[in-house]
């Protein structure tokens, strides 16, 4: 039997509600967990589950996330025979925002048609997890099905199973079905298809906007849940840095936090998630807040319930609060003095 | 073969039998250091990062894991296309096996592997030494002072200096004499075992040698005085800044125990001189809510729920809760349990310490503890008799 699939990540999608952390990066690139970007979920989980080649397909503002994936080297898909492809849409006036949209496909349909793989999956660029696809497929082939849903607790993942050749028919013919979309397809019942539903039990943080994009990342601060998400045997995969270990002097009081490496920590930092490189000055208390990639926070700052992009530096003596529900985000490469939030 | 100006030959055969059980399995330039590396990291960062991207790698003591983490040198940039690095292990030719015999007795192996570059200088570095230079501006002082050798030194305290190999230079910094471990130090000027050859000389004097049967084959005590005694112009490049031997397990410690200084001379977070490595790609640190961590170098994927105060821990390293971790360096996942006490120590890789241990060095002793197996098997009874 061939097991073997294609791997197809739809990073086409905008959500207004992400912004401004869309800004100057598709939500596939948005960083997430103190080290990663989304797409690095989906895109390890494809590896882990013996995925050989896959395909992105990106729209908006796809330059970092081009950076982050470069040759495919860090998840092993620099390959002679198949690997990592790079499908941008030519247009960006294609009206169809579903995940999983034919049109965007066709615009790079040789790749589905000199594939040789029997099956495709099709998934978004903002769903995290740790799952294993090749559970899915075994289902998928078990059941006789013609696509598989993945969900979990009844949510659709946008997570897709199905023949390549099947896909093929349905991108060259979407024009006489007028299904647009992998969704419509799935959504409709007037098909002799059978489509399957496949639960998903483990963690699952979908990310569509702000909120839930704080709301998630705290999360993370569970043991139970990052040692889901963790695997050691299904490792998540991302760009290395080189940074050294991380640092703490001898002010430092760090409790129940998520810090990744290259950090120099001279301060207070409680319930919070601290990217590569961060500085955190002498006095400064942070809490629940997240500090993106080489922010600098300066001395004696306040910071709670923030989000801080890339790239920020936060003057001596900032004080900066939001809320759980509304939490404060500071765009990308912005500079915040003292007198600037009165 | 392109044509090479420079070329690194760096030897990396060392078996470090002083630093005990750590380099059982495992060859000294593949020790863990500082929290991520391997002490070779920073020899071939330095090449990279002074713009030499053809180095032969000298390997013969415990090899495997040495070669598989060199590999093909992506980690350091030095997967080239030409040059790069190259793992050079000893051979056999139709008659014997070579073994290197000596440090000159394995480049001598190998002359044939420099050949086909044709380099002008060949720069000699040995993979044991914590150190940041830039070679580039070495091979300068060697053109500029028309140097056939020249030899990188640091000063070291007087009282040390029998310790070392000295060169007894003249206020041009020419080497009249060298030294291994004077009594009655005249210098203190001490060599670090690296050296910039003109390859013809390197090439002569390497036949030479390897035709003496009462040589030894090795660079500081059979080629330099050879070369010495043939009137060669020998130079001394005087290098300021961080260098350690880290050849026992105190020197290991201590060379750690730098890197936690505020005003550390070994700066890792310099961006203009990074230290690469194979990165391990384990998600970040958990520091848990009960956790302490002060004055600390930690690697990504550990966990922490005890107290670690004053240490430098390797990625992925669990301290169980009520844990104190004072003083010491815990090498790659090892696991820590619950009410452990480790004081000046270090904890080598993947070892488990059981709940309730303690690990202390006695007070009359200034010694640095390796954690082995055998030494926790002794502390059963102890720990036993605490009533845990």
């Amino acid at each position: 039997m061939n097991k073997t699939m294609l791997g197809v990540i739809d990073a086409t999608k905008y959500i207004d509600a992400l912004e401004p952390l869309t800004i100057n990066r598709c939500i596939a690139a948005i960083p997430f967990a103190g080290r990663y970007r989304l797409i690095d979920f989906v895109l390890s989980n494809m590896v882990n589950s013996g995925i050989e080649s896959v395909a992105i397909f990106p729209k908006y503002q796809y330059r970092s996330l081009m950076d982050h994936l470069g040759s495919g080297k860090n998840w092993d898909l620099n390959r002679k025979r198949d690997g990592l492809f790079f499908f941008p849409s030519p247009d960006l006036n294609m009206p169809y925002d579903h995940i999983g949209a034919f049109e965007h496909f066709e615009q790079h349909v040789d790749y589905f048609l000199r594939s040789k793989q029997k099956y495709a999956l099709i998934c978004n660029s903002y769903t995290v997890c740790n799952i294993d696809y090749q559970m899915v497929l075994k289902r998928h082939i078990e059941n006789e099905c013609d696509i598989t849903e993945i969900r979990h607790q009844g949510k659709s993942l946008e997570m897709f199973i199905l023949e390549t050749s099947l896909l093929l028919d349905l991108i060259i013919n979407r024009n006489e079905t007028r299904y647009m979309s992998i969704v419509d397809v799935v959504r409709d019942h007037r098909h002799q298809l059978k489509i399957c539903d496949y639960e998903y039990c483990g963690y699952v943080a979908v990310i569509d906007s702000i909120d839930n994009y704080f709301a998630h990342s705290m999360e993370l601060l569970h043991p139970m849940i990052w040692k889901q998400l963790f695997d050691k045997l299904r490792p998540i995969y991302t760009k290395v840095k080189d940074e050294p270990p991380t640092k703490y002097t001898g002010e430092a009081v760090v409790k129940n936090s998520m810090i990744a490496n290259g950090c120099m920590i001279e301060g207070h930092v409680e319930n919070s998630i601290i990217f590569r490189a961060v500085k955190v000055g002498k006095g400064t208390v942070i809490k629940n807040s997240i500090i993106m990639q080489k922010s600098q926070i300066g001395e004696n700052c306040e910071l709670d319930c923030v989000i801080i992009d890339k790239d920020v530096k936060v003057e001596n003596g900032v004080t900066l609060r939001g809320t759980a529900r509304q939490p404060f985000v500071i765009r990308k490469g912005t500079v915040q003095g003292a007198l600037m939030n009165l | 073969m392109l044509k090479k100006k420079c070329v690194a030959m760096l030897l990396a055969g060392g078996k470090g039998s002083r630093l005990s059980s750590l380099t059982k399995n495992l060859a000294k330039p593949a020790v863990p250091f500082g929290g991520k590396y391997r002490i070779i990291d920073f020899t071939l960062s330095n090449c990279t990062n002074s713009g030499i991207d053809t180095v032969g790698v000298l390997t013969q003591y415990q090899p495997l894991v040495l070669n598989s983490y060199i590999g093909i040198g992506s980690a350091w940039d030095l997967d080239r296309r030409n040059g790069g690095v190259t793992v050079l292990p000893p051979y056999a030719e139709s008659s014997e096996v070579k073994w290197y015999t000596g440090t000159a007795s394995a480049i001598y192996q190998n002359l044939n592997y420099i050949e086909q570059y044709a380099p002008e200088y060949v720069l000699i570095l040995s993979g044991d030494h914590i150190y940041k230079m830039n070679y580039s501006k070495m091979l300068d002082y060697h053109i500029e002072k028309n140097a056939d050798v020249t030899i990188s030194v640091i000063e070291v305290p007087w009282s040390e200096a029998s310790r070392f190999g000295i060169m007894n230079t003249n206020e041009n910094m020419e080497i009249l004499q060298f030294e291994e471990k004077p009594a009655n130090p005249k210098n203190n000027l001490a060599s670090m075992g690296i050296y910039i050859f003109n390859w013809s000389i390197l090439k002569e004097y390497l036949e030479m040698d390897s035709r003496n049967p009462e040589s030894s084959h090795d660079f500081g005590k059979d080629v330099i005085p050879l070369l010495l005694e043939e009137k060669k112009r020998l130079v001394a490049y005087p290098f300021r800044g961080y260098w350690k031997d880290v050849g026992t397990v105190k020197s290991l410690w201590e060379a750690n125990m730098d890197l936690l200084k505020e005003d550390c001379e070994l700066n890792l977070f310099d961006h203009s001189w990074r230290i690469y490595s194979v990165n391990p790609n384990q998600p970040p640190q958990y520091i848990a809510h009960d956790a302490i961590v002060t004055e600390s170098l930690i690697n990504e994927g550990c966990v922490i729920e005890g107290t670690v105060e004053h240490s430098v821990l390797f990625q992925g390293v669990h301290i169980g809760k009520g844990s104190i971790v004072k003083d010491s360096v815990v090498m790659p996942d090892a696991v820590v349990g619950e009410n452990v006490y480790i004081e000046k120590a270090i904890v080598p890789s993947n070892i488990e310490i059981p709940n309730g241990t303690i690990i202390r060095p006695e007070q009359s002793f200034d010694e640095i503890i390796l954690v082995t197996k055998e030494l926790l098997e002794k502390q059963e009874p102890e720990r036993m008799s605490s009533g845990e």
